[in-house]
C-alpha cells in the first residue's frame, strides 16, 4: 500500500461521515434557499427568498442583534480570559481550585447556564433580591432589566461565563508551550513588566487568542436555545427567527428560513477560515495550509 | 512508517452503523390504515390495538399532568390493554404541526412519528386545513356516547367544527387570579380592570401575541371594545373588524404606558408574566386554564393567599381535544387511548384538584352513579374558581380567522 | 504583598463567578416555593427530585438515552477520529489545508446552519424522530473535535516504537492494542470527553432531527425552563451536569501533567 492510500484509508471514513451528513444538509438548504423544490413545483431556482429577507426589517433586525450579541460576548470574553489566564498563571493560594473550576464549567452545558443567569439576573432573581434587602430598590421594577432585555445583557453574561474558562485554557496552555524565556530574556534587556507583556507575550499569544475567539464568536453568533431563553421578544436573535420561520404552518416562509441559514452558515464559513488561518498548525512543524 | 490502524474497525463500524440504523427505522405500519378501522367493532379495535406503543405528544410543563398521564393513564393502559403509553413531552404544540406536515410533504403516509397530540385552536385549524388529520371515527369510540356534541363549544374548536377530527378531553374558561393579600378588592369588570390599570401603573401587563394566553387577553379587550361578541360569530368580516379593532389599538394605547415596564416591553410568553405574578411585580396573572392556579399554589410557585375570579362582562371558554395525525401507525391503540381518556373514571380522576383540577369534558349526568357522586364529592381548590360560577358569564371562541387578524393588527397597531 | 492580595481577591472574584449561576439552581431543587424578596426559600420540599426520580417523569430515562447516545456518538467518533487524526498529525500532503478545513468546518459552523437542511436529508431516509438518527446528527460537531485531538496527539507521536514491534513479528492489531493505543490514550481519553461533552449538550440538532421523540434531558430540562417550574428544573439541572462532573473528576489523572486541559487542544 503507499502512503498516499494509506492517508486516504485514514480519512474516508470521517470524511464520508461528514459528506454525507453535513455537506449534503448544507447543499440542500442551499436549494431550498434558491426556492429549488421540485417535489412542490418549485423548479426555477431564484433569489427571491434573499431578496425578501433583505428588505425584511425583522431579519435585518436580527441580524443585527445577533452579531451584537457574538461581537460583544467573544471581545468580553477574550478579554476577560487574557486577564484570568495572566493570573492562573502565577501562584496564589486557590489557584488549583480556580483551575478546577474552569475546566468544571467546561462541562456545564450552555442552558443550564443560561437558566442559572436567568434565575441570578432576572428583576426578582438573586441580584435583585440583594440589591433589595440592602435597600438599593425599592421593589423589582427598579432593578435593570438585564434579562429578556433589548440589549441581550442576559445573554452575553451567559456567553461570557461559559467562554472565559474556554479561551482561558487555551491561553493557559499555549503560556505554558511559550515558557517564560523570552519574557524574562526582555525584562533583562530593560523592558517593563508591561512592555514584556504588550511586546513579547501577548503577540505570541495573539494568534491562539484569535482562533479561540473565532470560535466563540461563531457559537455565539448561532446558538439557538439560549436567546430563546434569555432574548426579549423582539428583535429575536437570528437562530431563533429561522427555526422559527423553519417550523411556521406556512410553508412559503420555509425558503427564508433556509435562506438565513445559508447566512448563518457563510458567516460560520468565515469563522473557520479565521480559524484555520490562526490556529496552530498541524502536523510536525510544518505549516499545514 | 505504521501500517493503516483500523481498516478492520472501520468497516465493522459501517457493518454494525447500517445495522443499527436500519433496526431503528423498522417502523412498519400496523394500524396506520383508518379506513379499515372505521369498519371494525371496538372488540376488533381493541384486539388490533393490543401490543402498540402510541406517541403522545403534549405539552409536557406541569409535572400534575404529566403524572396523570403517565402513572394513572399510562398504568390503565397497560394492565388493561396491553398499550404503551409513550408520553412525549413537547414546550409549544405548534411543533408537532410542523413534524405532521412536513413528513406529509416528504410522502411519509403510513409511518408517522405523531400518533396523538393534545391540541386546540389554531393547531387544529392548521391540522385540518392542511389534511393532517385523521377524521370520521369518532363514533366508533364507546364513550363518545358521554359527548355533548349538541354543545356548540364542544362541536366547534375555536370556531372551527370538529367533524369527528378531534374528541374532547377537557374544557376551560378564561379566568384572572390575584393575591388576595395584596389586592383586597380586585375590578370585576373590563372597565373596573382597565381604570385599576390606569390607578396603579406598572402593576399589570399581559403576553405579547402570538402567545396563546396574551392573545386570549387581547380578544377580552376586542370583544369588550366591540360591544360584546354577538355581532363577531361566524365568518370573518373585515368592515366589523376594522370597527372594533380601532377601538381595541386606541384602549391598549391608552393603558400601555401604565403596563409593566411602561408597556415598552411585554412578557414572551404567559410564564414570563407568572413568574412577574409569582414575585409580586405584577398584581394579576390569568390562565385559560384556572385549575393551572391551584397547582401552582400546591407547588409552592404562587402565594397560599392566591385567589381568582371571572370578569362580569364574560370571559371566554374553550374546549381542549386529542386528535390522531393522518399518518399516525398506531390508529387503533391512539383511539383506546382517547375512548380512556373520556371515561368517566379518568375525567373524574383529573378533576380532583390535587391531581389536576381539570373541568370535565363529558356530561357527568350521563356517568355512573359512583362517578357522579365522585363528582359531587370534589372540593375545589380555595384559589381557583369553580367552573360554574365561571359559566355564569361565558364569552364564545371567536373563529380562528379572527385570531389571526387581531394578532396580525396588535403586533401593527399595539407592541412595535 | 499588596500583588498577592490582589491576586487572592481577583482569584476568588473568579471562582465566585465560575459556581455563582449554578447557586439558584441548586436552591431551587430544594424549594417550596421562593419569592421575591425571599433571600432563600421560607419553605423546603424533596418534591422535585421526587418527581424527577419517579418512573413517570420520564426524567431518569431520559438521562439514560442521553448518556446512552453520547457515548454512542464518542465511540464512533473515536473509530473516525483516529484514523483521521492519524492522517492529519503524521503525514504531510498536498491538498492537506484544504483536507483540515473540510474536518473543522462542521464544528464551526453553527448547527442551526445545517439543522434545517438535514433535517430534510434523514426525513427521507427515515431517519427522523430516531435514535440513530439524533446519534448522526451528533456526529456532525463531535468528529471534528475528536480528530483535531487525535491530529494533534499523533503530531508528537513516535512511530519507530510501532516499526520496532512490528519488526518483532507483531500483527498490525497488535501494535494497535499494544504499542499505539497505550501511546494515544491519555489524548483519546481527552478527545472522547471532549466528544461526550459536545454531544451531552446538543439541543437543536437533537430537537429537529429527534422530533421530540428522542427525548434526551436538554429537552425534558427545556421543558420545564419555559413552563415556570423553577424547583424540577433546578432538580434536572443539577442531574444534567452531575455525569460530565463524574467524568471530568474520573479522567482528571489523564489531564494532569502536559496535557492539562481538554480545551487546549482544540484551540490552537
Amino acid at each position: 500500500m503507499t502512503e498516499r492510500t494509506r492517508i486516504i484509508l485514514m480519512l474516508a471514513p470521517a470524511f464520508l461521515l461528514l459528506g454525507g451528513v453535513f455537506f449534503s444538509a448544507l447543499g440542500l438548504t442551499l436549494l431550498r434557499s434558491f426556492r429549488y423544490m421540485p417535489v412542490i413545483g418549485l423548479t426555477e431556482p431564484d433569489l427571491a427568498a434573499y431578496a425578501t429577507i433583505l428588505a425584511s426589517p425583522g431579519f435585518l433586525g436580527s441580524l443585527g442583534l445577533s452579531l451584537w450579541i457574538a461581537a460583544v460576548s467573544t471581545l468580553t470574553s477574550a478579554g476577560l480570559a487574557l486577564a484570568a489566564a495572566l493570573l492562573l498563571r502565577q501562584t496564589f493560594p486557590g489557584r488549583r481550585l480556580i483551575g478546577f473550576l474552569f475546566q468544571l464549567n467546561l462541562t456545564v452545558p450552555h442552558v443550564v447556564g443560561a437558566i442559572g443567569i436567568l434565575y441570578l439576573f432576572s428583576q426578582s432573581g438573586a441580584f435583585a433580591r440583594l440589591a433589595y434587602a440592602g435597600g438599593l430598590i425599592g421593589g423589582p421594577a427598579e432593578f435593570p432589566a438585564l434579562v429578556h432585555d433589548p440589549f441581550a445583557v442576559g445573554i452575553i453574561l451567559q456567553y461570557v461565563w461559559k467562554e472565559v474558562p474556554f479561551i482561558g485554557l487555551i491561553l493557559l496552555a499555549n503560556m505554558q508551550a511559550i515558557g517564560e524565556d523570552h519574557e524574562a530574556t526582555a525584562r533583562s534587556l530593560g523592558a517593563t513588566r508591561w512592555q514584556a507583556f504588550t511586546h513579547v507575550l501577548l503577540p505570541m499569544l495573539m494568534p491562539g487568542l484569535i482562533a479561540a475567539s473565532a470560535l466563540v464568536f461563531a457559537f455565539a453568533f448561532g446558538a439557538y436555545e439560549i436567546p430563546l431563553l434569555l432574548g426579549a421578544n423582539a428583535p429575536e436573535a437570528l437562530p431563533v427567527l429561522a427555526y422559527r420561520s423553519y417550523t411556521d404552518v406556512d410553508l412559503a416562509a420555509r425558503p427564508e428560513a433556509m435562506a438565513m441559514a445559508m447566512i448563518i452558515a457563510l458567516i460560520g464559513g468565515a469563522m473557520v477560515l479565521v480559524y484555520a488561518r490562526f490556529a496552530r498548525p498541524m502536523g510536525r512543524g510544518r505549516h499545514a495550509g | 512508517m505504521g501500517e493503516t490502524p483500523l481498516p478492520a474497525g472501520i468497516l465493522i463500524m459501517l457493518r454494525s452503523l447500517a445495522a443499527f440504523l436500519l433496526m431503528s427505522t423498522a417502523a412498519f405500519a400496523d394500524t396506520a390504515d383508518g379506513e379499515a378501522l372505521k369498519a371494525m367493532s371496538w372488540d376488533q379495535i381493541l384486539e388490533e390495538a393490543r401490543g402498540d406503543t402510541v406517541n403522545w405528544f403534549m405539552w409536557g410543563g406541569a409535572d400534575n399532568i404529566n403524572q396523570y398521564v403517565s402513572d394513572y393513564i399510562g398504568g390503565i393502559l397497560k394492565a388493561e390493554y396491553d398499550i404503551t403509553l409513550n408520553r412525549v413531552s413537547i414546550a409549544d404544540t405548534v411543533d408537532v404541526v410542523n413534524i405532521v406536515l412536513t413528513e406529509k410533504e416528504a410522502g411519509v403516509t403510513d409511518a408517522g412519528t405523531v400518533d396523538l397530540i393534545w391540541i386546540n385552536g389554531e393547531n387544529f385549524r392548521s391540522m385540518k386545513q392542511a389534511d393532517l388529520v385523521f377524521c370520521g371515527y369518532t363514533d366508533a369510540l364507546p364513550n363518545n356516547a358521554l359527548v355533548n356534541w349538541g354543545n356548540p363549544a364542544i362541536a366547534n374548536d375555536f370556531g372551527v367544527p370538529v367533524d369527528g377530527c378531534e374528541v374532547p378531553w377537557n374544557t376551560a374558561q378564561f379566568a384572572f387570579a390575584y393575591d388576595s393579600a395584596l389586592v383586597a378588592e380586585p375590578p370585576r369588570s373590563m372597565a373596573d380592570l382597565l381604570d385599576w390599570i390606569k390607578t396603579n401603573p406598572g402593576r399589570f401587563t399581559y403576553p405579547a401575541p402570538p402567545d396563546f394566553t396574551g392573545s386570549a387577553f387581547v380578544r377580552h379587550v376586542f370583544l369588550y371594545a366591540a360591544g360584546g361578541a354577538d355581532a363577531l360569530l361566524g365568518l370573518f368580516d373585515q368592515a366589523k373588524f376594522d370597527v372594533a379593532a380601532a377601538k381595541t389599538w386606541a384602549i391598549l394605547n391608552e393603558i400601555e404606558p401604565f403596563l409593566w415596564r411602561e408597556g415598552q416591553t411585554y412578557p414572551n410568553t404567559v410564564v414570563q408574566m407568572n413568574e412577574l405574578f409569582a414575585n409580586g411585580e405584577v398584581a394579576f396573572t390569568f390562565n385559560y386554564d384556572p385549575a393551572q392556579f391551584g397547582l401552582a399554589v400546591q407547588a409552592g410557585t404562587y402565594p397560599d393567599t392566591t385567589r381568582s375570579f371571572g370578569l362580569n362582562d364574560g370571559t371566554i371558554g374553550n374546549t381542549n381535544y386529542t386528535l390522531i395525525p393522518f399518518n399516525s401507525p398506531n390508529k387503533a391503540a391512539a383511539m383506546v387511548v382517547q375512548n380512556l381518556l373520556l371515561s368517566g373514571e379518568a375525567q373524574l380522576e383529573k378533576a380532583k384538584p390535587e391531581v389536576w383540577g381539570a373541568a370535565p369534558a363529558i356530561e357527568i349526568s350521563r356517568t355512573s352513579d359512583t362517578v357522579q357522586a365522585g363528582f359531587a364529592a370534589i372540593e375545589g381548590h380555595p384559589s381557583v374558581v369553580p367552573a360554574e360560577e365561571l359559566a355564569k358569564a361565558a364569552l364564545p371562541e371567536l373563529q380562528a380567522d379572527w385570531l389571526t387578524a387581531i394578532e396580525a393588527g396588535w403586533r401593527a397597531s399595539v407592541g412595535n | 504583598m499588596r500583588g498577592n492580595a490582589l491576586r487572592l481577591f481577583a482569584g476568588l472574584a473568579l471562582a465566585l463567578w465560575l459556581v455563582l449561576p449554578l447557586v439558584p439552581l441548586a436552591i431551587w431543587s430544594v424549594a417550596h416555593g421562593w419569592r421575591f424578596p425571599d433571600l432563600l426559600p421560607q419553605q423546603w420540599s424533596g418534591n422535585a427530585w421526587a418527581y424527577a426520580f419517579s418512573p413517570g417523569s420520564g426524567v431518569l430515562e431520559s438521562l439514560g438515552l442521553t448518556v446512552f447516545i453520547a457515548t454512542a456518538t464518542t465511540v464512533l467518533a473515536a473509530l473516525v477520529g483516529v484514523p483521521a487524526g492519524r492522517a492529519l498529525g503524521l503525514h504531510e500532503f498536498r491538498g492537506k489545508g484544504i483536507v483540515t478545513l473540510i474536518l473543522i468546518a462542521p464544528a464551526i459552523v453553527p448547527g442551526i446552519a445545517v439543522a434545517l437542511g438535514l433535517h430534510g436529508v434523514f426525513l427521507r431516509l427515515g431517519l427522523t424522530g430516531t435514535v440513530g438518527g439524533v446519534i448522526l446528527a451528533h456526529l456532525i460537531p463531535v468528529i471534528p473535535y475528536m480528530t483535531l485531538i487525535m491530529a494533534s496527539v499523533f503530531s508528537s507521536f513516535d512511530t519507530d516504537v510501532e516499526a520496532q514491534a512490528r519488526s518483532l513479528g507483531a500483527r498490525p492489531v497488535q501494535v494497535f492494542i499494544h504499542v499505539t493505543l497505550p501511546a494515544i490514550l491519555p489524548g483519546l481519553m481527552t478527545g472522547a470527553l471532549f466528544a461526550f461533552l459536545v454531544s451531552w449538550s446538543q439541543y437543536l440538532l437533537t430537537l429537529s432531527i429527534g422530533g421530540g421523540r428522542v427525548q434526551t434531558l436538554p429537552l425534558t430540562l427545556f421543558t420545564f425552563a419555559t413552563s415556570g417550574r423553577n424547583d424540577v428544573t433546578g432538580a434536572i439541572a443539577i442531574l444534567y451536569i452531575l455525569p460530565g462532573v463524574l467524568i471530568l473528576l474520573f479522567t482528571a489523572r489523564h489531564l494532569t501533567g502536559r496535557n492539562q486541559s481538554l480545551a487546549a487542544r482544540v484551540g490552537a
